[in-house]
């Protein structure tokens, strides 16, 4: 059944594939006339035309707001009167560690969930998988994606409630029993890393293994068959079949992620941590960082600054990935 | 295939459901303020019709006659201003963010209150109107009911940009505790002068009642900090003047000794549980925590009457004990303050609003009590109570009374000292005074190191004033940290203005 799904899948990829390449022969050989040109294309860029305009309003044009990260706002004056600064205004950030703390916090985090998560997801998806009642399997998707349509203020308090010191599940229940001393978990910066490393993975490995689950139940069941009538172990199969058949959704699952590494699920290092100052050394990242330079200094000048900053390092760490990727594999990368 | 399209008509009916429904309120709501206006432009208004937009903290929940309070102030407003208002109350444990938000995306915003703490970086940053000139023309009758001294001590180089509210301008610090725990315990509240003399107090407590937090924090804020202070923190705590600021000299006040050992003092009731293990993470105020049977005392900002304030908010018998005299200091008095945001489009209006708060009875009244019948009964000419079935826990109002502009207008209530203003003016007057009264710090040449100093008292400052972290290891720590900042540039920079500001005030 599945097998058929994916053939008939497979075929009318084929043919949509053949129609635009006979397209663009067509177009090749029409190139002269303009007119007939635009009658072909212009359901195309109507079609591109909204999602064209959000990119403009939505990614463009704020980039005009660059300046403000240059000059001393004043509010009596507006934006382009205000008297430019040079960069006064990034100082502050360079003036402590935090620059190096939030540089470094936000790019090893997202590297280690993009490891972690990617791991879990396909041997979670591998497992998802070897399940053969249908109802098991169905209930096990559900129960693994549920985190991921869960908010993160919600799961902020999921977790006060096993940390939190009052009352929380592990300080109260768990830790005595093995007759440990309760842990100040909002004031000790040294477990946050794991803490929200597990929170993270509980959270994002769900839609991720449905992905790569979605990705090998597309294999075709006949390598499994003969590698079965070869003697093979479940363990080679994995190795040997499933693994090397669905590097290239991996390969693109990790680009994509590279891609985002400066962002950070703001949520999850704002909400997660209750915003607990101390802890700021182990959960503040570029993310937080902005938003907290904002409402508690309430400079939009210097909170730009760092903006600025993020945007910088984030540009010069996707072209480092985009380099990284074309020397690995050439069509994968992204320019 | 016909169950399918049935769905699919469903999910396209959805939007249209919703387009109707906020069609509906729209012209809901265009239909409101259009009757009104007909009326108004009838009367004898100031000039065209003016919507204001007053943000304000409040320091427990939004009480749920708020908007029925806004309708009654909207029918005196109307009469005399032409100008309908409209409350924004805002928690008191966000107000910073959202009220940063507000100005600095320029929403509609006119009226607000400013704390001292943020009020020199927010003239810095152009982010308020000067008031001096509206003041003279407008506003007489805030100049006179705060008298020409304490209007002045908001001043920054020579502007005044905000008012303080007529209330206690000077503190006291005390503590604050439930009066059945203290007549079950027999505890004697008259002995403590000291932060350590509350020591078997909260051991009692902690004894006998395991379930309750002996002594709780305010939200996002630490145990003592602000509430128990032998030190003129000059605004920001970023260089103060110790001993109430009777000598000009500005120090590090996180390297004293004194801060040393409170904070060794906290770190060692928070591990015998006096302090809350969730002290840094508490989200409710104190008044909230003592209502809900969490906590049992805080210390606290005092004056006169607080025993019965405090009773009020707490819904539940409230005794107190004076632990250091009153001082007023610049943030005694620039602490609550009022300020017309730039944002606004008509400041005259605003400040027309605010000399009414400064001077109507009745506009004061019904912003601290409510109204009359529904939220309070009068007792006599200048005395009130709640009405018959009504108590301070389910009143459906309960305004802040040291909020809203002159609180020397406002009713007493039964119970409190009937000549409680008259305390309070001369609590205001007897009062120890900071030399430095008067004093505001310009923080805009050390604009960098303030921020970078900020970053850093937010990040170790809640956690060691709550005693979580043990202050042998991390104070060290903090301090180095804040000298990285440049917090002895700031203490320079601000010794220097505070030289400066006495030399011109011959002080």
């Amino acid at each position: 059944m599945r097998h058929k799904q994916s053939n008939q899948l497979n075929s009318w990829l084929d043919c949509v594939l053949s129609g635009l390449r006979n397209d663009e022969e067509r177009v090749a050989n029409i190139m002269g006339s303009t007119a007939k040109r635009w009658k072909k294309f212009t359901p195309l860029f109507l079609l591109m035309l909204p999602g064209l305009a959000y990119l403009i309003v939505n990614n463009y044009l704020p980039m005009f707001g660059m300046i403000i990260a240059f000059k001393d706002i004043n509010f009596s004056k507006g934006i382009l009167g205000s008297d430019w600064v040079g960069l006064k205004n990034f100082e502050y950030l360079f003036k402590t560690s935090d620059a190096f703390i939030i540089t470094r916090n936000t790019i090893l985090y997202n590297a280690s969930f993009i490891v972690v998560n990617t791991i879990g997801a396909i041997g979670l998806a591998i497992l998802l998988n070897e399940i053969r009642q249908k109802f098991f399997q169905r209930f096990y998707q559900s129960v693994i994606i549920l985190p991921h349509l869960i908010s993160m203020v919600v799961v902020s308090y999921l977790v006060y409630a096993l940390l939190s010191s009052e009352t929380g599940l592990i300080n109260k229940t768990i830790l005595p029993w093995f007759g440990a001393e309760p842990i100040a978990w909002y004031s000790s910066k040294e477990y946050w890393p794991y803490i929200l490393t597990v929170v993270n993975i509980w959270k994002g490995i769900g839609y991720l293994s449905v992905v790569y689950l979605a990705s090998i139940i597309s294999i075709d069941p006949e390598y499994y068959e003969a590698a079965t009538l070869d003697g093979a172990t479940k363990w080679q199969q994995i190795r040997t079949i499933t693994i090397p058949l669905i590097m290239p959704v991996i390969t693109m699952m990790t680009l994509l992620a590279i891609g985002r590494i400066f962002y950070s699920d703001f949520g999850l290092f704002y909400q997660v941590p209750m915003d607990s100052g101390i802890l700021s050394e182990t959960t503040n990242v570029i993310d937080t960082y902005v938003y907290r330079a904002l409402m508690n200094l309430g400079d939009i000048g210097m909170s730009s600054a760092a903006g600025v900053y993020q945007s910088i390092v984030g540009f010069v760490l996707v072209l480092l990935s985009n380099y990284a990727v074309r020397k690995f594999s050439k069509e994968n990368a992204l320019f | 295939m016909t169950r399918k399209h049935g769905w699919i008509g469903g999910l396209l009916a959805i939007p249209l459901l919703l387009a109707a429904c906020s069609s509906n309120n729209g012209s809901n709501e265009a239909a409101g303020p259009n009757s009104g206006g007909s009326t108004s432009a009838a009367s004898d208004g100031a000039g065209e019709p003016y919507e204001l937009t007053m943000a304000y903290f409040t320091l427990g929940s939004v009480p749920k006659d708020q908007l029925l309070i806004q309708d009654e102030l909207n029918k005196i407003t109307k009469a005399k201003l032409n100008t309908t208002v409209k409350l924004l109350p805002i928690s008191i444990s966000t107000w910073q963010n959202q009220i940063n938000l507000m100005l600095t995306s320029n929403e509609k915003l006119d009226l607000m209150p400013i704390l001292g703490n943020t009020y020199a970086n927010q003239v810095a940053k152009g982010q308020l109107v000067e008031l001096d000139e509206l003041l003279a023309k407008h506003g007489t009758g805030i100049l006179e009911a705060l008298g020409q001294d304490y209007a002045s001590a908001a001043m920054i180089n020579g502007k005044t940009y905000a008012v303080p509210s007529v209330r206690d301008l000077a503190q006291s610090y005390g503590f604050q505790i439930r009066k059945d725990l203290v007549d079950k315990y027999n505890l004697n509240l008259g002995q403590v002068k000291e932060l350590e003399d509350l020591e078997p107090i909260l051991k009692t407590i902690k004894d006998n009642e395991p379930n309750m937090i002996p002594l709780v924090n305010q939200a996002g804020g630490s145990p003592f900090s602000d509430t128990f202070s032998t030190r003129d923190s000059l605004g920001d705590d970023m260089g103060v003047l110790l001993n109430n600021g009777q000598d000009l000299k500005v120090v590090n006040w996180f390297e004293t000794e004194e801060y040393a050992a409170t904070l060794k003092l906290m770190r060692e009731w928070y591990k015998a549980g006096y302090i809350g293990k969730d002290a840094v993470t508490n989200k409710e105020s104190t008044s909230d925590q003592i209502k809900g049977g969490k906590g049992a005392g805080n210390l606290a900002n005092m004056k006169p009457g607080y025993d019965v304030q405090e009773s009020r908010q707490a819904g539940m018998p409230i005794v107190s004990v004076e632990m250091m005299p009153p001082v007023a200091k610049t943030s005694t008095v620039t602490n609550i303050m009022w300020g017309i945001a730039k944002n606004s489009d008509k400041p005259e209006r605003a400040l027309q609003f605010l000399n009414l708060m400064y001077t109507d009875k009745d506009i004061v009244n019904l912003l601290d009590w409510g109204i009359e019948g529904k939220h309070y009964v009068k007792v006599s000419d200048n005395v009130i109570d709640y009405p018959q079935g009504v108590t301070a826990g389910n009143v459906g109002y309960a305004g802040t009374g040291w909020l809203f502009g002159n609180q020397f207008l406002s009713y007493i209530f039964k119970g409190d000292d009937e000549q409680l203003w008259e305390k309070m003016k001369e609590f205001n007057t007897n009062a120890i005074k900071s030399k430095a009264l008067g004093f505001t710090f310009d923080s805009t040449s050390v604009k960098t190191e303030f921020a970078a100093v900020s970053n850093v008292l937010s990040q170790y400052r809640l956690a060691l004033e709550c005693g979580a972290l043990d202050p042998d290891k991390v104070l060290p720590e903090f301090i180095k940290k804040l000298k990285d900042a440049g917090i002895d540039k700031i203490i320079a920079e601000k010794q220097k203005q505070l030289d400066a500001w006495a030399a011109a005030n011959g002080k």
